[in-house]
């Protein structure tokens, strides 16, 4: 295997629950030391896209590679090469967390010859602020989601799976799984990032993949994603933009405040017309001006966009009008 | 909605009271539909049982001699200890014998109901968090043990109805027939109050189903020594629940006030239950909980390891529950020895051989090995939840073969089976050298032996079940049950039933010779561990290439 040949690749994924069709040509491709955050709603097909990855189940079609092999025949040969931390921990109940983490981590040192380093653990420990004595039983989502990731990223692996692994985490420890996940990533490993918080895979990921019902919506990095998209744009000008409403590019236009404070207009613009909405601002007396690149929500709207008016919702992000 | 809540909830004293049961009537529904399918066949099936047994016996034994023949083996001790105190079996009729012989079947169903029922609706409720989010809303604090307990006593009132309709539609005694109905409800509201504590007393449903299930199988062998020793039983038959039901001598002497004990201890249980509930937090237990090690020992970082870790609590449990009543049983072997000096020669036939004792022996090893069984289909259960709950996807997820790992799971469980029988063997042993005043020291080897040479049948059982866990896990528990449940029934009134042999072939527990009686024969040892090694070779397969937790 070459250098830059990617660490997961997977082409035409199909994978059927009876009806229930939970990966649908899923195309996905991460290289080595990308951070690849993986976006998409619940039931959206991402923990069957691990689990795949995972091999434990099997796709019905389309061929999947992990470090150019195939995981459900030499599943025990790449997991001593990654890490995974599941969507919904459950640990054993009789075990203390410390002992959890260190199962893990002694099942990943087995055969290899070296011991495994428990410096690393202590440290992750105490950056997670987990108490090690305590039974799992007795800990929270959040706490069981640490015994996880400490296990996780305490080992010495090529690839991490993470799935929603931030789900029940709190803020502080949220910035702490950022920085892990940074150092992660300094150390050379790739990391594919389930979540469906957006704010935590645009922080982190080199690369995104929206996923939505079994299929890879938009692919790329994050500016090549916001380039498809729209730019959210607050201006207060002399005269009225009113007219910037009709045109084909603007969307969701509306307007803020009273002629005695300055009138303020608020719209998005389509990602590859900002310049020429930039020139008719121009002319008609910028007070002030602010432009938003786009939220992942947004990314997002705009695939869900057609769900939503199938339901006979507006699409329109223009709901604040007053 | 908030509002009301936080009224309710800081309001003082008087209303107080009411305001611990808000709620109730709503949770109450709503146990009602998620319970439909399940109480239902559960009446349904005590209820028909009992009408199948009040007709069953008078095709059974349709003569007067039949009756006469057929009831003594339940006059003599082994068959008290089976079913019960045989009051009347010295002119029995078919009245007699349905009570006499079969009404413990559904008291035991009855209990059994009722302890999971309970158990069901409050601590695995509040184990999977689900009881948090239901307290949060409009409910008080007793609110879902008041309404588990309503639906556990509606449903055994149902039952009771069921099992009077039962026995009056075949022509008993109206006054009989509710006694044994009203039997069967109390020994239901006795179990349900006992359900009620232990669910305050364990942190997780299986323990607080085990701690019943274990005080049920108490009672049972409590009675099993009182009944034993005399028609009608001794002392020990006041110290069991199912006993009381039974004391109330339904056709016989038709006494209602033995009854008083499972209810007054019943209203004694449900008030215990509610104060031990008041005095722990929500999903907290009353056995406080300890820290533990921050750091694995070696062993534990193997797939043995964890899979002794999962195993062992279970195996621990019924390994204690078993040498107690080897132990038990054991120390009823002089009692034997002293009703067949005064037993008419033809009962003993009844026995395998003609030594009352050796036939004795012979049974218990049977019947102890059924219980082993039992605990492999638990464990076997447990690796199934390990597979549902996600800790196998989890385990597997490391460097874990899944051949290492299920293999892992069966050697612990197979050797921990295999340690159990030699303890049941063992205790059984240890009783009856300590009752017998002569040749306990042969006695001791020979019940050993009887108990170890039980394996092939615990064996086959276990590897029947892994096939399926392995290519149709769904069907795994059910099936496994199943095997359990006909070879207990076949061994305690299995010659009553007059089964065609094809269907008494397939009891697993069947072909293995009777040792001591019998010399030991070495065709079934080899079928059956045929059985076992195939199924344990299909599960083996069928797991390494099925998709794993695929529902
Ligand atoms: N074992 C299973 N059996 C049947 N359906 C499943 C199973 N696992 C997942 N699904 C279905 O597949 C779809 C994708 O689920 P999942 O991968 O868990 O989504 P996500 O992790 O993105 O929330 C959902 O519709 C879910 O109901
Ligand atoms: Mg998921």
């Amino acid at each position: 295997m070459s250098e830059n040949a990617p660490v997961i690749s997977a082409v035409d994924l199909v994978k059927e629950f009876g009806p229930v069709r939970a990966l649908d040509d899923l195309n996905l491709s991460i290289a080595p030391g990308e951070v690849h955050g993986f976006l998409g709603p619940n039931g959206a097909g991402k923990s069957t896209t691990m689990r795949v990855l995972l091999g434990l189940l099997r796709p019905d079609s389309g061929t999947i590679r992990l470090f150019g092999r195939d995981p459900w025949r030499d599943a025990v040969e790449l997991h001593r090469r990654l890490a995974y931390v599941p969507g919904d921990v459950e640990l054993w109940p009789n075990l203390t967390g410390g002992e959890a983490i260190d199962v893990f981590l002694r099942l990943r040192s087995r055969g290899t010859g070296r011991a495994f380093d428990p410096t690393r653990r202590d440290e992750l420990i105490e950056r997670f602020d987990l108490d090690p004595r305590k039974k799992t039983r007795t800990y929270s989502k959040g706490n069981r989601q640490k015994v996880a990731l400490i296990a996780a990223l305490a080992a010495e692996v090529d690839l991490l799976l993470l799935d929603e692994p931030t789900a029940g985490l709190d803020p502080l420890m949220e910035a702490v799984f950022q920085e892990v996940i940074h150092e992660a990533k300094a150390a050379g490993r790739s990391v594919l990032l389930s979540s469906h918080i957006l704010s935590q895979v645009e922080a982190l990921s080199d690369r995104i993949s929206i996923i939505r019902s079994g299929n890879i919506v938009e692919s790329g990095t994050l500016s090549e994603l916001r380039h498809m998209t729209r730019t959210t744009i607050e201006v207060q000008t002399e005269s009225p933009a009113d007219e910037l409403a009709s045109v084909s590019f603007v969307h969701a236009f509306h307007t803020e405040g009273s002629p005695s404070t300055g009138e303020r207009s608020v719209f998005e613009v389509d990602g590859d017309h900002v310049g020429e909405v930039m020139q008719r601002l121009a002319g008609l007396g910028v007070h002030s001006i602010v432009a938003h690149p786009p939220t992942l929500e947004q990314l997002l709207m705009r695939h869900y966009g057609d769900d939503l008016s199938a339901r006979g919702v507006s699409t329109s992000t223009q709901k604040k009008v007053s | 909605m908030s509002t009301t809540v936080s009224t309710t909830q800081h309001t003082p004293s008087p209303a107080a009271r009411q305001a611990t049961l808000s709620g109730t009537g709503t949770l109450l529904r709503f146990m009602i539909r998620r319970d439909r399918i399940r109480t239902t066949a559960w009446v349904l099936g005590i209820g028909l049982m009992g009408f199948y047994f009040a007709h069953a016996v008078q095709v059974v034994a349709e003569s007067q001699e039949e009756l006469l023949s057929v009831s003594g083996m339940y006059a003599d001790p082994v068959g008290r200890m089976m079913v019960g105190p045989g009051f009347g079996m010295e002119e029995p009729t078919h009245e007699r014998f349905y009570s006499g012989g079969y009404a413990l079947f559904i008291y035991i169903l009855t209990a059994l109901f009722s302890a999971f029922t309970v158990v069901r609706h409050t601590r695995s409720e509040e184990q999977t968090g689900r009881a948090e989010l239901v307290r949060a809303n409009v409910v008080g604090r007793h609110a879902t043990l008041t309404a588990a307990l309503i639906l556990t006593v509606a449903a055994n009132l149902v039952t009771a109805g069921l099992v009077f309709a039962g026995a009056a539609s075949a022509e008993y005694s109206l006054t009989g027939s509710a006694l044994v109905a009203s039997g069967s409800l109390a020994v239901g509201l006795f179990f349900a109050s006992a359900a009620a504590v232990s669910s305050q007393l364990s942190e997780s449903s299986r323990g607080a189903s085990a701690m019943a299930g274990a005080m049920l199988g108490l009672a049972y062998v409590i009675r099993m020594g009182g009944d034993m020793a005399e028609v009608g039983g001794n002392a020990l038959s006041w110290f069991s629940p199912l006993a009381w039901a039974q004391q109330t001598a339904p056709y016989v002497e038709d006494r209602w006030w033995p009854l008083a004990l499972p209810v007054g201890f019943a209203v004694v249980l449900t008030a215990l239950g509610f104060w031990l509930s008041t005095k722990r937090d929500v999903a907290a237990s009353l056995i406080p909980v300890r820290l533990g090690r921050s750091r694995a020992r070696p062993s534990l970082g193997t797939p043995a390891g964890l899979a002794a870790h999962t195993l062992r609590g279970g195996l621990r449990g019924w390994g204690i529950a078993l040498l107690l009543t080897a132990l038990m049983f054991g120390a009823f072997a002089q009692t034997m020895v002293d009703a067949a000096d005064t037993l008419p020669e033809e009962m003993g036939q009844m026995f395998a051989g003609e030594d009352m004792m050796l036939g004795y022996l012979a049974y218990m090893a049977l019947f102890m090995a059924v219980f082993v069984g039992a605990a492999g289909v638990s464990g076997l259960q447990q690796l199934r939840g390990e597979e549902s709950r996600g800790r196998a996807e989890y385990a597997l997820s490391a460097p874990v073969s899944r051949l290492g790992w299920l293999g892992a799971h069966l050697g612990v469980l197979l050797a921990g089976l295999l340690l159990i029988l030699a303890v049941v063997g063992v205790g059984m042993g240890l009783g009856a050298m300590a009752s017998l005043e002569e040749d306990g020291g042969r006695w001791f080897g020979e019940l050993f032996l009887a108990a170890v040479l039980q394996a092939p049948a615990v064996f086959a059982v276990v590897g029947i079940v892994t096939a399926l866990l392995g290519w149709l896990p769904r069907l795994a528990a059910p099936v496994g049950w199943v095997l359990i449940g006909f070879a207990g029934v076949m061994a305690s009134f299995g010659s009553l039933l007059e089964l065609p042999e094809a269907v008494t072939e397939l009891n697993l527990y069947g072909h293995l010779s009777e040792y001591p009686v019998e010399e030991i024969a070495w065709t079934p040892v080899l079928v059956l561990s045929g059985i076992g090694i195939a199924g344990l070779v299909l599960g083996l397969l069928g797991w390494t290439r099925r998709e794993v937790n695929r529902v």
